[in-house]
């Protein structure tokens, strides 16, 4: 119980402090909302003259003379009551609801390919480490150089064969704009063929480390005693490899997958940038650029709840399936 | 056997980009009657997802021009008196207090309710009592004798604010609106104008206009239009490429081939934006460095070689600039014979450079770079990363002003510290563009970028003269012309005179070249453009509310 109570308040206090970083961080980009909506206005062709930027910073409130501990207490309670404010990129959206609309494409498309990635590399790694020297272990390089290759550049190259050249897929975004999103066969196909290209080249790119990581764990574990034991006693050699060898080595790879869910809010910007993809990495890049202070605070808390969330979860699952932990942690 | 397998999977791959061809060419010709259902695609380069919003006072995305229009289009590219929208004829008092403005009459918002000049009043007052929205700076008061007409007051002479109150303020109708219970930050999710154009369905991936049948001027010949969310210029190039977008402004690579790059495209080239180096000039606002002497400016301007950035940075897409920032064509009428150069000269004169600085106490040291009182003729200019052809510009004009003995370093800077940077005055030089207002006419530029009234001192946020000039010359100019009728030509040239030699003399901004904005359009599926000969209005995609007339000009030709 000890070992609980002490986790729950060592979150806490992570948690508070990446609150208050989340605060105090975009208060120190330079430039603030108007300008830069300003200089966007005028670069775009548009004729902002000085009553344009009087109205929007009546509108946007950024002229607010307040000072930083009382936003700094204002910020917290509106973050405990799940307040986020008003998107300045997306006028007048709340947050809440900018994040509601992008979170979901990112939830699935990523969530779905480290899934797959993790399954993929892991089952790989166990066989190419069980079976060392053999024809898989050869390849292992190669998905090594596959996870070396710069990701948009792998992206890119798919895109240009599989969705220009040949056409196989659509080349940008996340759904055919001509379909009503909803929870409909047509559409749900149309989303799922708009996803392949993308998940496909997280994968490619994500599985090698995967795979990697579980192979040498399976090859130091094969060298085990145990190992050695349940050989002598003669047990089948695939029955040694699950459920002996294989159920050790993947520990790592558990602990991996756990914070790698949590990251998987994060979205992957590079992703999301490359094929046109509505998901919230791209809302995290508008924000930033347009100094969105809210739109930003909303998207780091979200990120930093579900990466906390995800240790947490990790450790509490760690205590009940490794008990040498429990004790001695 | 290597090689027959090879040869089968090649064969393989020829087949299926065959189908793959045929199917695709049956999708976007085959089934469609000629004509008839085919959709404008356009691409503005937003970056993510649309979020509603249709609120002419505040939306990013659309709504101005196409669902709500304005009294009157002025087309910023040719120097011709307004068009009539909702308002057919207007005419100032003598002394530019008062201004009348007929409207047009049956007139129908989208939802079959009449037009009246009730709803312009409504959307006057609207601007007075919530300035959140007043984003054009509308400070008169209104009234309308019947129907047709609205009188509005001013306290003060106002003929330049006419562009922005006939033109900018887009009129809503009152007996929807009246019921929002703040129209500012309203994202008016069920527009109803009298625009061309109605909302016909919203996604955060698209939103699409379908033509208005019952609009005052008659439907448009496009019936839908949809405009694309996609993640910036990279994924806008690749949908252009793969003809899945048909109207789309921006640089793409190669642009004087684009109709053998991108098969029945076109692009129409406008010079708007004077790309120009921002330099902090002014001593008595806090400026300091070797860019606060005149003479360093100009020598800077002799010493460019402006056909060859033009070339390098621009790919010929630039044109030249006048040193006293009247827009060339547009304004040819204004420029000030009293320039000693109608246009900065396209080739560089280090000669004349070099005796500018020594005229002005510089010396040339050992290292072929000027100085003065043992300080070295360094300075340092900022740019956006990012921004390939403004860098290109920076590095050509490194090496051309080594040339004459100024050492030039670049600095890039993310957006957001580049824009805070241009607000403060913390900076040498910036290369950076001037933009135009909302009228065919040079004063606003000027009133934007020269007043003392825009400026502001080293440290604090300067709204837009960021060069920190100010010269009671000058500003004398520009009060004088907002007490003069626009259509008094001759009475406004001696104003214009005064700014264009006063700034050419002190070169706050040092020009460059004319920026030229690209827009490519696909030209087999629709006709009507804008092109060099007819320029009716900006073709860019995203300025707004010109897209709306192309809008309502294009005709599919059922290719």
């Amino acid at each position: 119980m000890r070992y609980y109570l002490r986790k729950l308040a060592f979150y806490l206090v992570a948690l508070w402090a990446a609150v208050t970083l989340n605060f105090l961080i975009p208060r120190m980009l330079p430039g603030n909302p108007v300008d830069i909506l300003m200089a966007k206005l005028q670069q775009r062709g548009g004729s902002p003259d000085p009553a344009t930027r009087r109205a929007y910073e009546l509108l946007l409130g950024t002229d607010t003379h307040e000072s930083l501990v009382h936003q700094y207490l204002g910020y917290l309670g509106n973050m405990a009551t799940g307040e986020f404010g008003i998107s300045v990129s997306d006028f007048p959206t709340p947050v809440s609801t900018v994040i509601a609309t992008s979170l979901p494409w990112t939830m699935a498309l990523v969530g779905l390919a480290t899934l797959i990635s993790v399954l993929v590399g892991t089952v790989l790694g166990v066989v190419a480490g069980w079976r060392r020297g053999g024809w898989l272990d050869s390849l292992v390089p190669a998905t090594t150089v596959l996870a070396a290759v710069p990701y948009f550049w792998l992206a890119l190259l798919l895109v240009a064969v599989f969705g220009a050249a040949l056409g196989w897929f659509p080349l940008l975004g996340g759904y055919d704009v001509t379909l009503n999103p909803g929870w409909d066969g047509p559409f749900l196909r149309s989303a799922l063929y708009y996803g392949v290209l993308p998940a496909t080249t997280i994968v490619i790119s994500s599985a090698g480390g995967w795979l990697l990581g579980t192979r040498n764990m399976m090859v130091s574990v094969a060298a085990e005693d145990y190992v050695l034991t349940a050989r002598a006693k003669g047990l089948r050699n695939s029955r040694i490899m699950i459920f002996y060898a294989a159920r050790n080595a993947v520990l790592p790879t558990v602990a991996g997958f756990a914070i790698s869910l949590g990251f998987v809010v994060a979205g992957s910007i590079v992703t999301e940038q490359v094929f046109a993809y509505p998901g919230i990495g791209s809302k995290l890049l508008q924000a930033v650029q347009s100094n969105d202070y809210a739109l930003m605070q909303g998207i780091f808390l979200i990120i930093t709840v579900t990466v906390l969330g995800a240790n947490l979860l990790v450790d509490l699952l760690y205590g009940l399936v490794d008990p040498r932990i429990r004790t001695s942690g | 056997m290597v090689r027959k397998k090879i040869l089968m999977r090649t064969r393989a791959t020829a087949v299926l980009t065959a189908a793959v061809l045929t199917a695709s060419a049956c999708g976007s010709g085959g089934g469609a009657k000629p004509g008839a259902d085919v959709t404008l695609v356009a691409y503005t380069g937003q970056s993510s997802d649309y979020q509603v919003n249709f609120n002419p006072y505040t939306s990013n995305i659309g709504g101005i021009g196409t669902i709500f229009e304005p009294l009157f289009f002025f087309n910023v590219l040719r120097a011709e008196p307004p068009q009539p929208r909702l308002g057919t004829a207007y005419s100032w008092n003598a002394d530019g207090t008062q201004l009348s403005i007929t409207l047009r009459d049956g007139v129908k918002w989208s939802d079959g309710e009449r037009f009246t000049a009730q709803d312009v009043l409504f959307t006057l007052d609207m601007l007075t009592k919530h300035k959140e929205s007043n984003s054009v700076g509308y400070n008169g008061t209104a009234t309308a004798p019947d129907d047709t007409h609205v009188v509005i007051k001013f306290a003060q002479p106002s003929f330049v604010t006419a562009p922005n109150i006939l033109g900018r303020i887009y009129i809503v109708p009152e007996h929807k609106w009246k019921a929002i219970a703040n129209p500012a930050t309203d994202p008016v999710s069920a527009p109803v104008g009298t625009g061309p154009f109605t909302l016909a369905e919203f996604k955060p991936q698209a939103f699409t206009y379908a033509a208005n049948p019952g609009y005052w001027g008659g439907a448009p010949a496009v019936k839908k239009v949809r405009f694309l969310a996609l993640s910036g210029n990279q994924s806008g190039q690749q949908a252009l490429q793969a003809g899945q977008t048909d109207w789309q402004t921006g640089p793409v690579p190669d642009i004087k081939d684009i109709e053998k790059n991108y098969a029945g495209y076109q692009a129409t080239i406008v010079p708007l934006n004077q790309i120009v180096l921002d330099t902090c000039s002014n001593t008595a606002l806090g400026c300091t460095g070797p860019q606060t002497d005149p003479a360093v400016r100009r020598a800077i301007y002799y010493g460019l070689n402006r056909t060859q950035i033009n070339t390098l940075a621009f790919e010929n897409t630039a044109s030249e600039i006048s040193p006293g920032f009247a827009l060339l064509h547009r304004d040819d009428a204004v420029i000030s014979t009293r320039l000693p150069e109608r246009t900065a000269p396209m080739q560089p004169d280090v000669g004349k450079a070099q005796q500018q600085l020594e005229s002005a106490g510089y010396a040339k040291g050992a290292d072929g770079v000027y100085a003065k009182n043992g300080k070295p003729l360094s300075l340092t200019v900022t740019v956006v990363s990012g921004w390939s052809d403004y860098i290109t510009t920076l590095n050509t004009m490194t090496q051309q002003l080594k040339q004459v003995g100024i050492k030039l370093t670049a600095q890039q800077l993310s957006w957001n510290e580049w824009t805070q940077q241009r607000q403060n005055g913390r900076f040498q030089l910036i290369l950076d563009s001037l933009n135009q207002g909302p009228a065919p006419d040079p004063y606003y530029l000027y009133s934007y970028f020269f007043a003392t009234g825009t400026t502001a001192k080293v440290g604090t946020r300067a709204p837009q003269n960021w060069s920190r000039f100010s010269d009671p010359e000058v500003d004398r100019a520009l009060a004088g012309l907002t007490r003069t009728d626009p259509k008094d030509t001759a009475a406004r040239q001696p104003y214009l005179d005064t700014i264009q030699t006063r700034i050419e003399q002190a070169m706050p901004y040092v020009p460059v070249l004319t920026q030229g904005t690209v827009t490519e359009y696909h030209a087999s599926k629709f006709t009507g453009w804008p092109t060099p000969d007819d320029l009716y209005a900006v073709p860019a995609v995203w300025q707004a509310p010109d897209n709306a007339e192309v809008m309502k000009r294009l005709k599919p030709t059922g290719k």
